[in-house]
């Protein structure tokens, strides 16, 4: 049962940051793939209709994390308690930016929510590769004391750890540089014309940069957490989600080699699903990693729920998912092809 | 310090869950409206019908965008500001949250970006079923947070983890527990009571502007029969249930909403008064006899104890406050009813349109509704208090240790700005929108802009 939930919680995550990613990346992209202010609008309805639908996944997450594994949300939640605000508040940011944009017909308006859009969208990328390599390095976790982390503390990774060092930086910079190739991807997908053709030749370069970056963090993620590489050999399941992230980068280079822009775009988001997929396959059991000793842990099992409960949760959750899917699929149906601003727009008149 | 921690702690989720349910508020009692218009236009092809879709459609944008942001620090808080409590109860309270998430964010939220931004993309009658989807998903998503609530109200379904913790036993008498039902209906009435009163609201300006206005009227006529409707189900039998419920299980919450400090038979309801807590007594008070006991109890015969019959430590913390909420929604509460009543009647004689004092005071009534579910809330929140889960766990317990308040303080003054300046540019956009409409040539202008951008 705890196995199934850590299965369903890295599900959560994936969905949400392959998703959410392109519009964190699109939204990155804003000024560089969006030369006026028609383009910027074309931007922004690519990702308008389905960005509140990305983001309720990082809400699902929340919550598949509160009902599962209670004291991992306990302990890590406040450690990371300004971090944490500094994420809600760009979220609030980026979404109304999205939102208010359109409502006024002035270049003025526009440019100050194009400015926020593009802002909090490259501060969200940073901040969820800043978690992924919190999550991935460990944190001081220690009996006793409650868990709460610094800025930063000597830049290393061993023992008192803050949120920034060298390692959670790169993964930082990777996440921003990955996620923007999958917004351009993305976008290449979506529109037309001068946008497309910039966004396009921006996914060129991106996915070559975040093939050079993977190398670079994979080697430093050996460095910090030799037993990931440990598991990866050990367990079929992370060879699957190795596989996946493998098959990705295959298809990436592939489509953008042959001109399929779809072959790219699906290949970024077997990439996105299989990187942190493999991480949460080798790591198993552990959630919370203890710089200060392994002993000190979270693992899936200490920190999850009493049995009954995950069982309840068990059996509602592939309903609810099953829905989720056949929504998207509706909607996705309706949102296939590319956007044009004379039918995607808040005016239907 | 702890204290003053614990204090900023619960003013951090008080502001945050204050401003961001006046949104949902209207979103759920808005959403039926706008099914209701598609459906007509729909099947008879009117296009009145689907203007005011179009217009609210609009507004939903607006009001989604910033429930939905809103809304997502409130699941985290749980997790910032109360660790120990989602530690102790995440089995159980986690399971709705989740549900919330899974089941009705995600419908809500596929369909609102389709509803606002796909009318011609996805044809009329997909666009119908993104407004049921809206509806069906606000609703649902209202259900699982009050389930939520009425656990922590009234622990039903759970039993205790071999650490101590909460764990679920019975996921029906969980979910279908009965003060989840009844607080779910009462909340439902309420929100579709802010949501006729903002459509009458906006259809009494346009008529008052215009006196021929299609849409005002139309806005009026919906508006108030909805309206009325809405404000009786408040009261009875939903509200009248409620207060059942409160009496048999949170009698310390009913004595402080009452002010009442002796027990007895033919209990009094007040009116009007205020509560000396230091002295224990009412001050300046005019009550109405024996009608506590009748209503909640059914007869003027039953005792309904005063605070004095319960041990302080089980005192709600804040009686005087508790006291002014609930006094002021069911003060707001039976006037709702008055205005609606009284709308309705001069609809029906054809006079509506041309009483401008009437007209006057459905424009400017639309604040209220939020007023009264504000301070619905608060009554339902400091009426639970000393407990975060009634009779099992406190609230001084629930919140996280490693969180100062000067943390606490801080992330607060954080979201006040911010939601001062999403408020501000709420009002502007809304507004922006009812004037837009309210020109009768709305489509001439808005082809013009369109084109000048």
């Amino acid at each position: 049962m705890v196995e199934l939930w850590f299965g369903i919680l890295t599900v959560m995550i994936v969905f949400f940051i392959v998703l959410d990613g392109w519009d964190f990346g699109a939204g990155a992209l804003h000024y560089i793939v969006a030369g006026n202010q028609e383009e910027r609008r074309a931007l922004i309805a690519a990702l308008g209709p389905l960005w509140s639908w990305h983001e309720v996944w990082l809400v699902g997450t929340g919550g598949v994390l509160f009902v599962a594994f209670p004291r991992v949300l306990a302990t890590a939640f406040p450690a990371y308690y300004l971090a944490l605000f500094l994420v809600l508040w760009t979220l609030i940011l980026r979404g109304i930016s999205l939102e208010f944009r359109g409502h006024i017909p002035h270049s003025m308006w526009r440019s100050f929510w194009d400015f926020v859009f593009a802002v909090s969208n490259t501060t969200l990328a940073v901040l969820f590769g800043t978690a992924f390599g919190n999550l991935i390095r460990g944190m001081p976790l220690a009996p006793g004391t409650p868990l709460s982390l610094p800025l930063f503390t000597d830049f290393g990774v061993r023992g008192k750890v803050g949120i920034l060092d060298w390692y959670t930086l790169s993964a930082a910079v990777f996440a921003v540089v990955c996620l923007s190739a999958h917004g351009a991807s993305y976008l290449s997908l979506k529109t037309e014309s001068e946008i497309h053709r910039r966004s396009a030749r921006a996914a060129k370069v991106l996915w070559a940069a975040t093939a050079v970056l993977l190398a670079g963090v994979s080697l430093e993620t050996f460095y910090v957490r030799p037993e990931l590489f440990a598991g990866m050999a050990a367990r079929p399941a992370a060879w699957v989600m190795l596989a996946l992230t493998a098959g990705g980068l295959i298809a990436i280079f592939t489509g953008l080699h042959s001109g399929s822009e779809l072959l790219t775009f699906r290949g970024g988001c077997a990439l996105i699903a299989g990187l942190p997929g493999t991480a949460a396959a080798s790591l198993f059991p552990v959630m919370l990693h203890s710089t200060l000793g392994p002993q000190y842990s979270i693992t899936a099992f200490n920190g999850s729920s009493d049995v009954s409960s995950l069982r309840t949760a068990a059996y509602w959750w592939p309903i609810a998912f099953a829905f989720a899917l056949t929504y998207f699929s509706f909607i996705g149906r309706h949102y296939a092809g590319r956007v044009k601003l004379s039918t995607d727009t808040q005016r239907p008149y | 310090m702890t204290d003053d921690a614990l204090f900023w702690h619960r003013i951090h989720f008080a502001f945050t869950i204050v401003f961001h349910y006046l949104f949902p508020q209207l979103t759920m009692g808005v959403a039926w409206f706008l099914v209701g218009w598609k459906w007509l236009h729909l099947r008879t092809g009117d296009a009145r019908y689907n203007n005011a879709a179009r217009l609210w459609a609009r507004m939903f944008g607006i009001n989604f965008a910033v429930g939905v942001v809103t809304g997502i620090p409130m699941e985290f808080q749980f997790g910032t500001n109360w660790s120990e409590f989602s530690r102790y109860a995440g089995g159980v309270i986690g399971q709705t949250l989740a549900m919330e998430g899974m089941f009705a964010f995600l419908l809500e939220s596929a369909f609102i970006g389709a509803l606002v931004w796909g009318e011609k993309r996805l044809g009329p009658k997909s666009h119908f079923i993104a407004a049921l989807g809206v509806a069906v998903g606000s609703w649902t998503s209202g259900y699982f947070i009050l389930v939520t609530n009425a656990f922590m109200q009234y622990p039903s379904g759970h039993s205790f983890a071999a650490d101590g913790s909460l764990r679920l036993e019975s996921m029906s008498r969980f979910l279908l527990s009965p003060w989840a039902l009844v607080q779910f209906c009462h909340n439902q009435a309420a929100a579709l009571v802010t949501g006729s009163f903002a459509i009458a609201s906006v259809g009494a300006f346009y008529v008052l502007r215009n006196a021929k206005s299609e849409q005002g009227r139309l806005f009026l006529k919906w508006g108030t029969a909805g309206g009325l409707l809405a404000s009786v189900l408040v009261a009875f039998p939903t509200g009248d249930q409620q207060a059942k419920l409160v009496a048999r299980h949170q009698p310390p919450a009913l004595a402080a909403m009452e002010g009442r400090f002796d027990s007895g038979a033919m209990a009094d309801i007040t009116l009007i008064g205020q509560p000396d807590v230091q002295n224990r007594r009412l001050d300046n008070p005019i009550r109405v006899p024996g009608m506590l006991s009748f209503l909640a109890f059914g007869t003027f015969h039953k005792d309904v104890p005063g605070l004095g019959a319960f041990p302080e430590n089980t005192w709600p913390t804040n009686i005087e406050l508790l006291y002014y909420s609930f006094h002021v929604m069911a003060g707001l509460g039976t006037l709702f009813i008055a205005l609606m009543g009284l709308a309705t009647i001069q609809r029906i004689r054809g006079r509506l349109e041309s009483s401008e004092t009437l007209l006057w005071v459905l424009m400017l009534a639309f604040p209220f509704p939020f007023i009264a579910n504000t301070a619905g809330w608060m009554t339902t929140e400091l009426g639970r208090q000393p407990w975060l889960i009634y009779g099992l766990f406190r609230t001084s317990q629930g919140y996280s240790k490693a969180i100062g308040s000067g943390e606490a303080l801080f992330t607060l003054i954080g979201f006040t700005g911010l939601y001062f300046l999403l408020g501000l540019l709420y009002l502007l956009l809304i507004g922006r929108e009812i004037m837009h409409s309210a020109d009768e040539n709305q489509y001439a202008v808005l082809a013009m802009e369109k084109a000048a951008w």
